[in-house]
């Protein structure tokens, strides 16, 4: 039971207080991947799983709260997710792709909503994992983008957009197969796999960077109190900790740009195949 | 931060592992994301649009409306400042038509009772004039009775009264014309 409630609750101050060595300045655990591979609950369900079905009831919830009897004079929370929503509508879907963005707009907030919640489970008390940082997430995203900007390129401009693509008239014809090179791997590889990349390893980075220092500074802290070790010890425990809550704010920041530039880049990428060559 | 690295070492490549999504976080990760989009599709982003669609018109009739109860206000002020100028104008004139009045009544009332003093100074005068005439006819036939009696006494007979009378009233009237 026991064990079965810390893969529910998150295991990585459980991992981390049985593997600590008090003997290294931060704890590290033995195999890395711990932080983020977590053990199955039921079946083939870890706890990872069961945050997306979270993140998604929680975006589907506000949203429906918001949204169910809107008011033409809103409330304070129907005005706050209206902000968001249209700050995706306005600045990200019509902003950049254009009047004909209002299309792609559905498709943007969703990505732009799933990431943020997603993104910030990181910083969320008891949740504590960002489930972004799985590449499960980004992965299939950028492969939504990918699909989506490919299929209006190749709708809009036919055979022209491959073309455009690995023999680009705007540049000089001696150039032209280098650029065709790299223009190539920018569409066709380079751009999904770097929006993948992107996300995963920012979130990746910032969790294992905020179970580190706040793992290692909540047990250096016990251990000092309990006598385990010096006050030295526990001293450097505070300033780890006290790294950890700095780090915290900055996550807070990184989860809601991460979410950003992830849409943001989708919206560029939509717009460069809606009006290709121009 | 050795430790770090050796256990980066340690386990054997785990970023790359990290690299790879397991199947089962992946169908996950697509089934709550299909939730999600196909919530936002069918029902987020429809509200939003009808919202703003909403809102717009809400806002547009209501600029108009305030423009007309503005337009409204205004012509309705520019009648009260015409009504209340025309008032004004309207008790100037009737202070001006009250003026006048007074003053012709003013002007008839001194001149009726100067008209009055004068007849009065005048019949007076008159009255006065008539008195002394009487008085002075009075008087002359006074002195005319006694210069004949006077005579008659010197004469000691009845003189021709009639006669003397006549010498009498010519000689006062020489008298008088010198």
């Amino acid at each position: 039971m026991d064990q079965l409630a810390s893969r529910f609750f998150g295991n990585t101050f459980v991992l981390a207080a049985e593997e600590c060595d008090l003997t290294q300045p931060v704890c590290v655990p033995e195999d890395f991947t711990e932080l983020f591979v977590l053990p199955n609950i039921f079946g083939q369900v870890n706890r990872t799983i069961l945050l997306m079905f979270l993140a998604a009831l929680i975006v589907v919830v506000v949203l429906w709260a918001a949204l169910r009897k809107p008011k033409l004079v809103p409330g304070k929370f129907q005005a706050a997710i209206e902000a968001l929503v249209g700050f995706v509508r306005d600045e990200i879907a019509v902003g950049i792709i254009g009047p004909e963005g209002v299309k792609y707009f559905p498709y943007l907030l969703s990505i732009f909503m799933f990431i943020l919640v997603g993104n910030l489970f990181e910083v969320t008390p008891a949740i504590n994992f960002p489930i972004t940082s799985r590449m499960a997430i980004p992965a299939f995203l950028a492969l939504c983008t990918y699909f989506i900007y490919l299929v209006t390129g190749f709708a809009r401009h036919k055979f022209t957009y491959l073309k455009e693509i690995v023999w680009p008239s705007y540049v000089p014809i001696a150039l032209r197969p280098l650029v065709g090179i790299i223009e190539l791997a920018q569409y066709f590889v380079i751009r999904p796999f770097s929006l993948a990349v992107r996300l995963f390893a920012n979130l990746v980075a910032g969790h294992t960077m905020l179970s580190l220092l706040l793992a290692t500074g909540i047990i250096f802290i016990g251990a000092a109190i309990g006598g385990e070790v010096s006050i030295l010890k526990g001293g450097a425990g505070i300033l780890w900790f006290a790294m950890g809550l700095l780090i915290f704010l900055f996550e807070l920041l990184v989860s809601v740009l991460q979410a950003y530039i992830f849409t943001l880049l989708s919206a560029v990428y939509i717009e460069d195949a809606v009006h290709f060559g121009h | 931060m050795n430790s770090w690295y050796l256990a980066a070492e340690e386990s054997g490549g785990g970023g790359l592992d990290l690299l790879l999504p397991p199947l089962p976080e992946l169908i996950g990760g697509i089934i709550a994301f299909a939730i999600v989009f196909i919530f936002i599709w069918k029902f987020a982003s429809p509200a939003i649009n009808r919202l703003l669609e909403q809102r717009q018109s809400a806002i547009a009739g209501q600029l108009a409306e305030a423009e007309k109860a503005k337009a409204e206000a205004e012509s309705l002020l520019a009648d009260y400042r015409a009504q209340l100028a025309e008032a004004r104008e309207q008790a100037n004139q009737i202070i001006e038509e009250a003026r006048n009045q007074a003053e012709t009544m003013k002007n008839e009332i001194v001149s009726r009772a100067e008209q009055q003093a004068a007849e009065i100074v005048a019949k007076a005068r008159e009255e006065a004039q008539a008195e002394r005439a009487r008085a002075l006819a009075e008087a002359r036939r006074e002195v005319a009775n006694l210069s004949i009696d006077l005579a008659e006494r010197v004469v000691g007979e009845a003189l021709d009264r009639e006669a003397q009378l006549g010498l009498v009233e010519r000689y006062i009237a020489e008298l008088e014309s010198k």
